[in-house]
């Protein structure tokens, strides 16, 4: 057993973090989601720079062969640095479902997604949630020679700005699910863009007999599930290092705001309370290095998946909320980063199925 | 990064396994199956001990030139995973855990060569002599009083929670050795030799699972030789804090929770829910067991990070997250094991409990041990530092920055 990153995934970390300790401070990120553009283009060309884009694809497809550890080894620093660029949507999502459909429609879009010329999004959530695949009511039906989508997706990441997006849709004549790529524009498309509460650029889009551009993948069940568990581990780590973020700062408000004449965290009810935040860390920490080593090796199991997404939600929110309340008034602000990390925690939390339904997954299949 | 195993580790895996099915003796099994305390039932304990000892194995942790078996971590894994999944009472901690290692680590030449070898063999048992009526979680504030004369101590006071006292054979104990400066200065790390010296009295103290486990130790003009002094006198609270680090550190706990986690699903599966179907099936059922598995999941992972060296046992709050995490998951294990029993955990059911009884439990065996699982487990928060304390540690690392 071993769980240490590799020298290549330390440098890699390293050079990440230089790019957003110079390009990513906290007023700068506030300034860019405060303003009309859906995520910073110079920032998406320095990802390409460092090879971030083309990191998870095979080198065969043109890619650099990067394992889930690869993704893990900075991921880290997308939480701690609040990154609204859509990276898991775009790069291992709908880049996932390009890599596993391999026609020559989506060798050519894996290019230009690894060059950093084109942006894709995922459209996968529907209703309240889609905590499952089977959940997936979006329709696909042929008609002539292509196929015809009907349905709507909500918290498409990137939905309004991408150039392209991939569409998980079940078939109705079989009932399995499809990916299917649509282009920005395509008719039949209304798109509603908006921010998430985490500085996303997002939309609900609402698919009204819009003739699919390609068919990518036809039966596609399998490949979903890969793709999720994959983004699942990445947006963990993210999680994990918006976590972090708040242990510090709170520990450090803990020590240096005064009341009574002496600093906070020498009241025991705080001081546990930032001891509980420190375990829920760790035991994130731990769960979060260890399904990344298995899903490394190929030995994670729908189970494994389920107890990080389940812990991460869980033991996220309960440090976010320990945080704010750790802060008193001034947790509750938006000028304070404390909320933006809980908010990013809670995205985390409900998308791809919430902590109480992971868990209760967790509960069936042990 | 890698989490797979060689085929070497699984052929030693089989030898493991191997060897947990053929060499315990039938009283053994039925004391694993019958454990309802981190402490094993004392006699198949020992019995077990002295088996594990004939093959090498007592030890794992321990240095190879001390009787350790040189296992890397990966095999050291697998044999406590073997361990737990043959269901075989867990060796006590005191002497294993505690004593022998701090003995290593800082004992005379002397001192190794006359305790290490009987500790290792399962011929002695050390009871822990720490805390005090006085004394629980203000360790620090004990005054059980040892005069130096001539080369002996006199010890006057007593001590208290002293587990298994009344079966052991050794002692090791903190006493106060001076008064005048702050209280974690004038105290000194004993060995005694004997727990019969003259003066000295064990009283076993019941639980409140029936059990005589924990003890009161008292000494009235018990004198003892200063030979047995760990470190210096009165720098006996260093000592006793580098003991505190095996204490709380401890062997993985993650398998033993899993096992019960197995038997409390099992159980759930017979057990029929008030809202129809079994326990099993039930929403609010699977949500807890749900959470309370996958908090163990994240126990398991983090033992599994700190036994292969990674950074996160460098911290120093590593211990204390660990007792701390460790002892409430099992409360809540425990907790669900005896919601599930219900009324079938209400008998008082000590005869059928002893090791050798031959009495039918009443109900299944899972009833027999849940409720007793349950009240012990309780102590699980308040002993080796209480979690009140832990957490106080915990909050202090991060203070500083860790």
């Amino acid at each position: 057993m071993d769980f240490s990153y590799s020298q290549e995934q330390d440098m890699l970390r390293t050079s990440v973090a230089k790019l957003l300790e110079r390009s990513y401070d906290f007023d700068t990120r506030q300034a860019l989601v405060a303003s009309d553009a859906p995520w910073s283009s110079e920032v998406w060309t320095q990802f390409a720079e460092l090879g971030l884009t083309m990191l998870p694809f095979g080198e065969e497809q043109g890619g650099l062969g990067g394992s889930i550890a690869d993704c893990v080894a900075f991921a880290p620093l997308f939480g701690e640095h609040l990154v609204v660029e859509p990276y898991a949507a775009s790069t291992l999502l709908a880049g996932g479902a390009l890599a596993a459909s391999g026609t020559s429609v989506a060798l050519e879009w894996i290019e230009k997604l690894a060059s950093g010329e084109a942006t894709l999004a995922f459209a996968y959530e529907e209703g309240s949630g889609t905590a499952t695949p089977e959940q997936t009511t979006m329709t696909a039906e042929s008609v002539g020679d292509g196929v015809t989508l009907n349905g709507e997706k909500r918290l498409v990441i990137a939905g309004d700005a991408a150039d392209a997006m991939v569409v998980v849709a079940r078939r109705s004549d079989t009932g399995k699910l499809g990916f299917y790529l649509v282009e920005a524009g395509t008719n039949g498309i209304t798109t509603r863009p908006y921010k998430t509460i985490d500085g996303r650029a997002a939309a609900t889009v609402v698919f009204n007999q819009v003739s699919a551009t390609a068919v990518l993948l036809e039966d596609a069940d399998d490949a979903l599930e890969a793709m999720l568990a994959k983004a699942i581990i990445v947006q963990s780590a993210e999680c994990l290092g918006a976590m972090k973020a708040l242990l510090t700062i709170t520990g450090e408000y803990a020590m240096t705001r005064k009341q009574f004449g002496q600093p906070i965290g020498m009241f025991q009810v705080v001081a546990h309370r930032l001891a509980d935040m420190k375990i829920a860390y760790t035991k994130a920490l731990s769960t979060l290095t260890y399904t990344t080593a298995l899903a490394n090796s190929g030995s994670e199991t729908a189970r494994d998946i389920a107890v990080l997404k389940g812990q991460m939600g869980k033991l996220g929110r309960e440090i976010g909320e320990a945080a704010i309340q750790t802060h008193g008034g001034v947790g509750m602000t938006d000028e304070l980063s404390v909320s933006h990390f809980h908010k990013r925690i809670l995205a985390f939390d409900a998308s791809l199925g919430d902590h109480a339904y992971h868990l209760r997954r967790v509960g069936q299949l042990a | 990064m890698n989490v797979e195993f060689s085929p070497e580790l699984e052929a030693f895996r089989a030898e493991v396994a191997e060897f947990f099915a053929n060499a315990p003796t039938p009283a053994i099994r039925e004391a694993g199956r019958k454990t309802t305390s981190v402490f094993a039932p004392f006699d198949q304990c020992m019995e077990w001990h002295q088996i594990l000892a004939q093959k090498g194995w007592s030890a794992p942790h321990w240095p190879v030139e001390y009787g350790g078996t040189g296992w890397s971590v990966e095999q050291r894994f697998i044999f406590a995973e073997e361990y737990r999944k043959a269901d075989l009472p867990p060796l006590l901690p005191q002497s294993l855990g505690m004593v022998g290692p701090l003995l290593i680590d800082i004992g005379t030449e002397e001192q190794k060569a006359k305790y290490l070898p009987p500790i290792l063999e399962g011929l002695d048992f050390w009871a822990q002599g720490y805390s005090e009526p006085g004394s629980g979680s203000d360790l620090a504030s004990l005054q059980c009083r040892a005069e130096p004369d001539g080369d002996d101590y006199i010890i006057n006071g007593s001590k208290i929670w002293t587990t298994y006292a009344h079966h052991a054979n050794r002692m090791f104990m903190l006493v106060r050795t001076d008064n005048s400066g702050k209280k974690q200065q004038g105290i000194t790390f004993l060995l005694l030799d004997r727990v019969d010296y003259p003066g000295m009295e064990i009283r076993p103290i019941v639980g409140l699972d029936g059990v005589p486990e924990q003890c009161e130790v008292f000494f009235d003009n018990c004198r003892v030789p200063q030979s047995g002094r760990v470190g210096e006198e009165n720098d006996g609270w260093s000592v006793a804090k580098h003991l505190l680090k095996h204490e709380r550190g401890g062997a993985a706990a993650s398998p033993t929770l899993v096992h019960y986690l197995d038997r409390a699903k099992e159980a759930a599966s017979k057990t029929p829910s008030p809202f129809g179907g079994t326990l099993s099936d039930d929403p609010v059922f699977q949500s807890k067991f749900g959470e309370l598995h996958a908090d163990v999941a994240s126990l398991g992972h983090m033992e599994k990070l700190a036994i292969s060296g990674h950074e996160i046992a460098n911290d120093p709050a590593f211990p204390s997250l660990n007792k701390t995490i460790n002892s409430e998951l099992l409360q809540r294990a425990s907790t669900l094991m005896s919601k599930i029993s219900g009324v079938g955990g209400l008998a008082r059911q000590l005869e059928a409990l002893r090791v050798g009884s031959n009495v039918e439990p009443q109900g299944s065996e899972f009833d027999l041990i849940s409720m007793p699982l349950y009240l012990n487990s309780r102590a699980a928060s308040i002993y080796a530092g209480s979690n009140e304390v832990q957490r106080d540690l915990i909050s202090r690392s991060l203070a500083a920055g860790a």
